[in-house]
């Protein structure tokens, strides 16, 4: 039976579809040679009008595609906003950072100077718990969601904002 | 320094005034209402006499809900926004 296949492959089969089908008369047994054979036929199938796209235009001359230069295309095309309704842009735990620390550095009555992600809130900014609740509603605003008191109170640091938004956001790393 | 129930409560209407008077549609008005509410809150700091945060905290209602009324009425009359908001809007 493998001597058959080989003869097989040397003589009559000169398309690699088909001598890939004249391997597996050679190795029928083996089951692992069957998936390489999927495999094999469907990168075949697939390429095929590939390749036959690239010998021949599909566009005419003056279509406004050959007219412009690729660079031009990719600024057009790349920049088109994708707009998912449902799904929200994936954020990671130092763009969360870099927000909150952005929305602090924006607020009037705090000093950008002496803000870091450990400064606390009522101790080394000086803000007073009216201040606070300002602070949390610009953060709201900035994520979208509303914070509700009971947690609020808690967040005494802009680490604990940072925290507090990764979770509701599920974002563990 | 209230008790402890009535901080949270102060805190709470704070917060809500803050919000309804963010939903004037017009500029002036929305900006008025923001100032007034923290000003009037911070000018009433330093109190600590119980039944003088109890008064302050009905007029808090009352006031609440004049802003509450007075957005519904001032979302009746259309008004085209400033040429500062535009810009604002723009720039972001």
């Amino acid at each position: 039976m493998a001597s058959f296949g080989k003869v097989l492959c040397g003589t009559l089969f000169t398309n690699p579809c088909l001598r890939v089908l004249s391997r597996s008369i050679g190795a029928s047994k083996c089951y692992l040679n069957q998936s390489k054979i999927i495999n094999n036929l469907h990168i075949q199938t697939c390429t095929a009008p590939v390749a036959g796209a690239g010998s021949s235009r599909w566009y005419s001359n003056t279509t406004a595609a050959s007219r412009l230069s690729m660079i031009e295309v990719e600024t057009r095309v790349l920049k088109t906003v994708m707009r998912h309704y449902s799904v929200k842009p994936p954020m990671t735990i130092e763009q969360i950072k870099k927000r909150v620390l952005l929305v602090l550095q924006l607020y009037d009555k705090v000093n950008p100077d002496k803000l870091s992600l450990e400064s606390h809130f009522i101790n080394d900014l000086g803000l007073d718990s009216l201040d606070h609740v300002e602070v949390i509603m610009a953060i709201e605003d900035e994520f979208g969601f509303e914070i509700p008191d009971e947690d609020a109170e808690k967040l005494h640091r802009p680490k604990d904002i940072v925290q507090y938004v990764c979770d509701r956001e599920d974002i563990y790393d | 320094m209230a008790a402890s129930v009535t901080r949270a409560e102060v805190l709470k209407i704070y917060k809500t005034m803050l919000r309804e008077s963010g939903k004037f549609s017009f500029y002036n008005y929305r900006m008025y209402a923001i100032r007034r509410v923290r000003d009037a809150f911070r000018e009433q700091k330093a109190v600590n006499d119980k039944s003088k945060i109890q008064q302050h905290l009905l007029e808090a209602h009352k006031f609440l809900n004049i802003i509450k009324r007075q957005v519904i009425v001032g979302d009746l009359y259309k008004f085209d926004k400033l040429v500062i908001e535009v810009e604002n809007n723009e720039k972001h």
